[in-house]
């Protein structure tokens, strides 16, 4: 536990922001001003017919393949220019092309985000921002996180404190990192034992907390109406244990991945407010998930809902 | 302003954080309850009938050093001084194994039970190999602790435990030792006294009966079993409860009991239970020719050999002939009564409630759990320790339970087989479950038989229970209904055959003794 502590108070002793009036996600480097709001709704697909059994690259002739098709509706709004809120509310189906076990589809997790503008200054031939982001999301419907691949989530609370850090140069270029620690609680299942690496008498399933972390580097094209960028993502869980040898995945699993991906949003000049986006990434290597392809499209939408008022400081790119 | 709001949720994220981490590292792996005086010592314990043992006597231990002589009077000096203060590591091991430590084996049991659970992975030409107990360090390890070589694993270590007990009362009552602590009344003693002679220890017995059975029916864990069972014959020590003859005799018998358990259990038929794919070829063949169906296992790759074929032709404990009890006929797929219950079951699964899936998931008891029989045990442990039972009356009640569990699995198995019957997944187009079928053909479901033939001995034992432990078996029962992987005809006919089976445990029950 101190060890988890002192990581946090890292995390939060290392964040940095950048601005720019558009929509925004939970780890861009983007900060909306006072009294714009955002809507946007992505469609997303992920599948994989292979998967890593603790360090092992495996198919399964019972899964074929699996895919998860994700519909995420969220909003984002300034509060101020200097702190923005997101929520997000993701509709999930999942389904295995073979075998007998039954797709399941719902809602998964509500997530709330806060993004705060900690920095944003002038340097050299660009800006260097930092933007600290808190995170909280819980299961929106009783969906069963014991049902190993086909669960809609991890079903606990889940706490996240990320640093976002940007440079980005005048003429469009840009570079990001975030780092993220991701505090999980316990996911609650339907029956009162368990095994791990050991029996367990409980239907509470702690879940190992998990380090987030993405590299970014982009690119603000055609006067600022297209966003482009190459991410590489992961994810490392604090603790955890290897799914063993022809047994199914658990909550309580180490789960990690690094994934490589492209992305690029494009805001209509002759229509204000619209954009649309998508994006494709592939797990590279992994440890007790699937080797995944996936990809999205989305929609935003963005307006003034109400007054900007007063600024502490101009916001402009 | 800003930086304040920051600074402010930052620490408010800080103090959210912290209060999640507080309940880490709190799941438990055994279950905590108050170590307890017995509620009866049955002094007559010793004339009660043995299962196994042609009698309480067949296993000799050495006559005891008397109470006034050198060597007791030292041991009991030596038992003083170490019981007089304790490291916080004996003093976990005493709280853990609370003296006698029958229903931490039982967790232990269970625990394996759970770990080995696991079903083999195909190879890379689509074949499955079968755990070799010759070689069970070799992937597949074995064992596979299936449900039926779990029973079979529990109904041993539970008959051998009771036996053994049986042969120590025999010899408390005989040699009439005092306990340790009774005299030499200045012993320290770290958990609740009883007047039980002392000679020889039950906690060493049953220590080294679940060191000798849990050694061979999981080769793999020997060395973590005789670690345990180490601290645990320690533990009885630190507790001021046994001097080192006491134990040295009590390990003595135990372990001689438990090599003649193991003894039956190498011809009871379990090594030729899991049959080559010739005889579980026939087997098939021989239900298509007589019933017109048969059993396909569904998986991708198939495996070509079901879980154990031959399991009901291993030797039984209480039941006379499984084929008397085999249920009837049941109705043919494509049949009026078949499709009535094949619709069901889609009904079912197309409208699953939350309750009903709970009710799936928390019966489950599949792979990488202590299926069904560990189920009950946990029952079983629960209400032995709220009626404070003393170990041999514990023994006696985990000892039938799990005897009739393990006639529940023959027969079922016999059922199993001999139908032949094919699973919903087989039988219904595009059908999809929530649970994994298992690996062996529907009729009758094994949670079912399990269930009914230990709540009919449990309810036995403990009356006042009886309802709950009905209403478990009826819930266990149904949960496969819930779960996709039974028609209504296999749970209702399991049931039936479980009371029928669990009935023949409990006559002996009422002849043995211990009543």
């Amino acid at each position: 536990m101190l060890r988890k502590s002192l990581l946090l108070i890292l995390v939060a002793a290392c964040v940095a922001f950048v601005h720019h009036t558009s929509a925004q996600t939970p780890t861009d480097g983007i900060m909306m001003s006072k009294g714009e709001i955002c809507f946007g709704a992505n469609y997303m697909k992920d599948s994989w017919d292979e998967y890593w059994e603790g360090t092992l690259l495996r198919d399964n002739g019972n899964i074929g393949t699996f895919t998860r098709t994700t519909i995420m509706p969220m909003v984002a709004l300034g509060l101020t220019d200097k702190l923005n809120v997101l929520v997000q509310a993701p509709w999930v189906k999942t389904e295995a092309s073979a075998g007998q076990l039954q797709g399941v589809s719902g809602f998964s997790d509500f997530g709330i985000f806060l993004k705060a503008q900690a920095f944003h200054f002038s340097l050299g031939p660009g800006k260097l921002a930092f933007n600290p982001t808190v995170g909280f999301g819980f299961a929106m419907s009783n969906y069963l996180e014991d049902y190993a691949p086909f669960s809609l989530g991890l079903g606990c609370p889940d706490l996240t404190l990320r640093a976002i850090l940007q440079y980005k140069l005048n003429m469009g270029l840009y570079v990001r990192g975030t780092y993220a620690y991701n505090v999980r609680g316990t996911a609650t299942i339907e029956r009162e034992y368990y095994y791990t690496t050991h029996g367990i008498y409980s239907d509470q399933v702690d879940v190992p907390n998990a380090f987030n972390y993405t590299a970014t580097i982009g690119a603000w094209l055609l006067n600022n109406s297209l966003n482009v960028d190459i991410t590489y993502d992961g994810q490392t869980t604090d603790g955890g244990h290897d799914i063993r040898r022809q047994d199914v995945g658990f909550p309580s699993n180490k789960m990690n991945f690094n994934r490589l991906g492209a992305f690029a949003h494009y805001y209509f000049p002759f229509l204000p407010g619209f954009g649309v986006l998508g994006g494709v990434n592939q797990v590279q290597d992994g440890r007790n998930v699937g080797k995944a392809m996936g990809y999205y499209v989305g929609v935003t939408y963005q307006f003034q809902i109400f007054n900007k008022g007063m600024v502490d400081e101009p916001i402009s790119e | 302003m800003n930086k304040i709001l920051s600074t402010t949720i930052l620490f408010l994220f800080l103090g959210v954080v912290l209060s999640f981490q507080s309940c880490e590292d709190e799941q438990p792996n055994y279950i905590a309850y108050e170590p307890y005086a017995y509620s009866s010592l049955d002094e007559n314990g010793g004339e009660w009938h043995p299962n196994l043992l042609t009698s309480s006597s067949q296993v000799g231990i050495p006559a005891p050093a008397d109470a006034v002589s050198p060597e007791y009077q030292a041991e009991l000096a030596a038992l003083k001084s170490l019981s007089a203060s304790l490291t916080s590591d004996q003093q976990a091991a005493v709280d853990y194994w609370a003296g006698d430590g029958l229903i931490r084996w039982n967790e232990i049991a269970r625990e394996l039970s759970a770990k080995y659970n696991l079903a083999p992975a195909p190879n890379a030409d689509g074949s499955y190999s079968v755990p070799d107990p010759a070689n069970p360090g070799n992937y597949p390890y074995f064992p596979f602790a299936h449900p039926p070589y779990s029973c079979r694993a529990f109904a041993y270590f539970s008959a051998a435990e009771y036996d053994a007990l049986i042969s120590a009362w025999h010899y408390k009552y005989q040699f009439n030792r005092p306990a340790a602590f009774n005299a030499d009344p200045t012993i320290v003693t770290h958990l609740p006294k009883n007047d039980l002679p002392g000679y020889p220890s039950e906690g060493a017995v049953i220590a080294a009966v679940a060191k000798d059975l849990l050694s061979a029916l999981y080769p793999l864990e020997k060395d973590y079993i005789a670690a345990k069972a180490l601290e645990h014959q320690n533990s009885l020590q630190w507790a001021g409860l046994n001097v080192p003859s006491d134990i040295i005799a009590g390990d003595s018998l135990g372990r001689a009991v438990g090599k003649i358990f193991r003894m039956r259990a190498s011809t009871d038929g379990m090594k030729n239970a899991q049959t080559p794919k010739a005889v579980s070829d026939s087997i098939r063949d021989a239900a298509q020719a007589t019933y017109g169906w048969h059993w396909v296992n569904q998986e991708t790759p198939e495996r070509k050999v079901g879980i154990t074929p031959a399991f009901g032709k291993v030797k039984t404990w209480f039941v006379p002939d499984v084929a008397a009890v085999r249920p009837p006929t049941p109705p043919a797929p494509g049949s009026a009564e078949f499709n009535d219950d094949a619709q069901e079951l889609k009904d079912i699964l197309d409208n699953l409630s939350n309750d009903q899936r709970k009710i799936a998931n928390f019966w489950s008891d599949g792979l990488a759990t202590y299926t069904p029989p560990g189920h009950w045990n946990k029952f079983a442990c629960d209400y032995i320790v709220e009626y404070q039972y003393n170990p041999l009356r514990a023994a006696r009640v985990l000892a039938y339970l799990n005897m009739a569990m393990e006639d529940a699995g023959i027969a079922c198995w016999d059922a199993k087989y001999h139908f032949h019957y094919p699973r919903p997944i087989q039988t219904i187009p595009g059908f999809k479950t929530i649970l994994g079928t298992p690996n062996f053909p529907s009729y009758t479901s094994g949670h079912s038989m399990f269930s009914a033939a230990g709540a009919t001995v449990l309810s036995h034992v403990f009356p006042e229970a009886s309802a709950n432990f009905q209403g478990w078996a009826d819930e266990a029962a149904i949960s496969r209904m819930y779960g996709g992987i039974h028609y209504r005809f296999d749970v209702e006919a399991g049931q039936e055959s479980g009371k029928t089976v669990g009935q023949f445990a409990v006559d002996r029950m009422m002849t043995d003794g211990g009543e």
